[in-house]
């Protein structure tokens, strides 16, 4: 479904990810670990559009999409949902979702259909739809963020660090929702620095060091590999 | 709108078609006239200014051009006067598309600067141009504006007035729909975290640009009426004496709302007036006005209104500071 080669991504004079290759197929849960500044973050933002690649390929459901604005990458189907849950604190939960559905394929169902989607998957946004983001506490925020990336419809579905700053609790519920989505047939590429929670969650996964991709195995194996436990999981 | 809003706004309206009655005084006339073309000026900048969040030195170039282009075309080629604002509008506009076109490649500071040197050259273009502009000497005996079969005589302030009045509430009006439409919240999201915009969906670049080319248009329809309103008009207009009015009035009344830019138009016009006699004196008091606006009250005079009311519905709060 995606397929990115060889993609290399700078930041001025320094490259941040060199040569990193990585493949989401249909139907998975894959999850791309690492410490700090590995390039996780930057490798995303590369598929989505908002970083340039320098060199490489990203290939959607056989087709380039590397080059192509932010918008247009969207419309194809891919959603990023944006470390650190930026919201705009100033507007409610409707009017993010409403942003969020600014771009979609065609074939997206009907807008009030996506919202009421949305509001199954995560029932607290919807007692809050007329709250604003900033009132509202992380793992709200956090719902929200993932949910306005929902409302383009998207086929593959990226989240970058999502249980950053959460509860233990919340990140349980997250965990759920995440699993709920897959069961509807999204793909998901997550990013996580929590590696047993993500290695748990994902059916394979890539390990990254700085700029590259160091392991790559399926999940569970990547859980009793002992580079892993020792680097990542501190056993 | 909620009803409470809606009823005050209506008043609001109310309030202002009643205006001119109130007075026989026909100079106050002239200048509630001169505050609805300034306010509708105003209103665009702020388009710029406080939904887009860039800021603009070239705005005045496009008021020039509106009214030049009005002028022109009712004088040599006989075009209906009524026209003009809207010919206006579509000059002005076409010009905001191709400059916002390069400008709007870089934002922030840069395309601040931009803006000048834009406007400085068609300021300069305009100065020049004798053959078509008549340089500095300027147009003078512009038509009054007239509205065809309707016999209003409109070089009179009171009927000009209404006028001026129809664009005013008119484009006060599409602010209001546009920032309650999601379009207008693509434009905040845009403002507030360009970065975070574009990877939700938002094409940067098409939404500022959208909103500079109908903040340019608006401009050059005010432009138009403005010279069909005084009758003569130079290239000064394009000076950055009037980039820093609009500016003074964006700031001082509120940038990013409605009731602001009116606001700051009708302080600009009554200190204008009240100060003649200070001569260029006047321009220093205006610098002060817009540096102590920013540093004590950056959201402007309405927000005055607003910190007000939230005194009043706050309970007394406990020791908290104010």
């Amino acid at each position: 479904m995606l397929k990115v080669r060889g993609l290399r991504v700078r930041y001025g004079q320094r490259e941040a990810v060199h040569g990193l290759d990585l493949e989401v197929r249909a139907g998975e849960i894959v999850t791309l670990v690492g410490s700090n500044g590995a390039g996780k973050t930057t490798t995303l933002k590369a598929i989505s559009g908002v970083l340039r690649a320098s060199a490489g390929t990203v290939e959607f459901e056989g087709r380039r999409i590397d080059g192509l604005p932010p918008h247009a990458i969207i419309e194809r189907g891919i959603a990023h949902v944006p470390e650190g849950r930026l919201l705009f604190k100033d507007m409610t939960v409707l009017e993010h979702l409403e942003l969020g559905a600014i771009r979609a394929p065609r074939s997206a169902p009907a807008y009030r259909d996506r919202v009421q989607r949305a509001f199954e998957l995560f029932p607290k946004l919807e007692e809050r739809k007329d709250q604003r983001a900033g009132t509202m506490s992380g793992g709200e925020q956090q719902m929200l963020a993932i949910a306005r990336g929902l409302m383009s419809a998207p086929k593959l579905l990226m989240l970058d660090e999502p249980s950053l700053g959460l509860a233990p609790i919340v990140v349980d519920t997250l965990a759920d929702a995440i699993r709920n989505l897959h069961a509807a047939g999204i793909v998901i590429l997550l990013v996580e620095q929590r590696v047993d929670m993500a290695l748990r969650l994902a059916d394979r996964g890539y390990v990254v060091e700085t700029g590259r991709i160091v392991l790559d195995d399926r999940a569970e194996a990547l859980l009793e590999n002992p580079r892993v436990k020792e680097a990542y999981l501190g056993v | 709108m909620t009803a409470a809003p809606r009823m005050r706004a209506l008043g609001a309206v109310a309030a202002l078609a009643v205006l001119p009655w109130l007075t026989g005084n026909a100079f106050l006339q002239h200048m509630m006239v001169l505050w609805a073309i300034y306010a509708l000026l105003a209103l665009s900048l702020n388009i710029i200014v406080g939904y887009l969040g860039e800021l603009s030195f070239g705005h005045a170039a496009f008021f020039g051009i509106g009214a030049y282009t009005s002028a022109l075309l009712s004088m040599q080629w006989g075009v209906p006067v009524w026209l003009g604002p809207f010919l206006g509008a579509i000059v002005a506009g076409a010009f905001g598309l191709v400059i916002g076109f390069v400008a709007l490649r870089i934002v922030g500071p840069q395309f601040a600067i931009l803006t000048l040197g834009f406007g400085a050259i068609l300021h300069t273009i305009t100065n020049y141009w004798v053959d078509l502009t008549r340089g500095p000497m300027g147009i003078s005996n512009i038509p009054p504006f007239s509205l065809g079969p309707i016999a209003l005589d409109f070089a009179q302030a009171r009927n000009m007035y209404y006028v001026a009045l129809v664009f005013l509430l008119g484009v006060a009006y599409v602010c209001h729909a546009l920032m309650t439409s999601r379009r207008g919240r693509a434009f905040i999201a845009v403002r507030e975290n360009p970065a975070l915009a574009a990877s939700i969906g938002i094409d940067v670049f098409a939404t500022k640009l959208h909103g500079f080319v109908v903040a340019t248009a608006i401009a050059g329809a005010g432009g138009a009426l403005y010279g069909h309103y005084l009758r003569v008009i130079t290239p000064e207009l394009m000076s950055l004496q009037y980039v820093a009015a609009l500016i003074i009035m964006v700031i001082v009344g509120g940038k990013g709302t409605i009731v602001g830019p009116l606001i700051g138009a009708l302080v600009y016009v009554s200190l204008l007036e009240m100060l003649r006699a200070a001569g260029p004196l006047r321009l220093v008091v205006f610098a002060a006005l817009l540096t102590a606006c920013v540093i004590f009250l950056p959201g402007g005079l309405v927000s005055l209104w607003r910190r007000l009311r939230e005194r009043r519905l706050a309970p007394e709060p406990a020791g908290a500071s104010a």
